[in-house]
């Protein structure tokens, strides 16, 4: 199961009472328009993007490697007039990371923007495994 | 000038030990005899420090105007770390004791180092001695165990060729 499937179920759960929406769909780009712009107040999810580093190095090539995963989630939503519990949705997804086992460092983060009435929030979610 | 590199399969630096109760104090290559079951190579070697430091003792003379020096024994030992394999840490390899064990045991272990590997013709370095300074570590950035081995080498390293 991707982790990308964890965090959606974890949030389909944990956002279902609030202003905001989330949808399985990739938050792909359609005649310019980014998906979570056209569609404010649902939350988007990027599969999972994998990489695999050296943990430790050894000198018979019984080396230990991890694997990184990083997903990016997107939310846009009317700057002007924000969902009251927009901190709560923030929180929410900042928690899901809580959700995903097996992980020795799970860790999200959250940035925002401001393009024209639109204040996007950007996620970026980050595993640890070996 | 020839190097000692160690980045190919067949020059990695080979490490084997053997603690089958067995007194070889009198010839140290029997130890390691081909075939030996009770022979453990050590596996994933992170890094291996051979210290050999003869012992020195200064003094000085009024009718001499720098010190003079002779040489007291030596300390050797053999210090590596490892990324801990659960066959060999907690396994025996024959008659050879778990690495644990050994430690808690203080059994005298024969060790053999190869430069570059232990194959046919391979230059080694060998003794005896006893393993300490076990200290396993793990942390959450680091999360596989690993640990520090100090070979406390038991009077002198012989050298040869496989």
């Amino acid at each position: 199961m991707a982790i990308r499937d964890t965090l959606l179920a974890n949030l389909s759960v944990a956002l279902a009472s609030s202003n905001v929406s989330v949808s399985s769909e990739l938050p792909f780009t359609a005649a310019g328009v980014a998906l979570y712009d056209k569609n404010m107040k649902k939350f988007y999810l990027n599969v999972d993007e994998n990489a695999t580093t050296e943990l430790f190095s050894t000198l018979d090539n019984n080396d230990v490697f991890q694997q990184e995963i990083t997903l990016q989630g997107y939310l846009s939503v009317d700057a002007k007039n924000q969902p009251s519990d927009i901190d709560t949705v923030v929180g929410h997804v900042l928690n899901s990371r809580l959700s995903v086992a097996n992980c020795y460092l799970r860790e999200c983060s959250v940035t925002n923007e401001y393009v024209e009435d639109r204040n996007t929030y950007t996620f970026e979610f980050r595993f640890l495994t070996i | 000038m020839a190097y000692i590199a160690v980045n190919s399969t067949g020059n990695f630096v080979a490490l084997r030990i053997n603690a089958d109760g067995v007194d070889y104090d009198s010839n140290v290559s029997a130890a390691f005899v081909a075939g030996n079951a009770n022979v453990m190579t050590v596996p994933s070697l992170q890094e291996v420090t051979l210290n050999a430091s003869p012992g020195t003792f200064r003094w000085q003379q009024l009718d001499n105007a720098s010190e003079l020096v002779v040489t007291t024994p030596s300390t050797n030992s053999v210090a590596v770390t490892l990324v801990m394999d659960d066959t060999t840490f907690f396994g025996n390899v024959g008659a050879t004791p778990a690495l644990v064990d050994i430690v808690n045991n203080k059994t005298k272990v024969y060790f053999r180092l190869g430069w570059q590997g232990l194959g046919t013709g391979d230059r080694y370095i060998q003794g005896k001695g006893y393993l300490t300074a076990l200290a396993p570590t793990v942390a959450p950035t680091s999360p596989v165990w690993t640990t520090p081995i100090t070979i406390e080498v038991d009077g002198e390293y012989t050298r040869g060729n496989v």
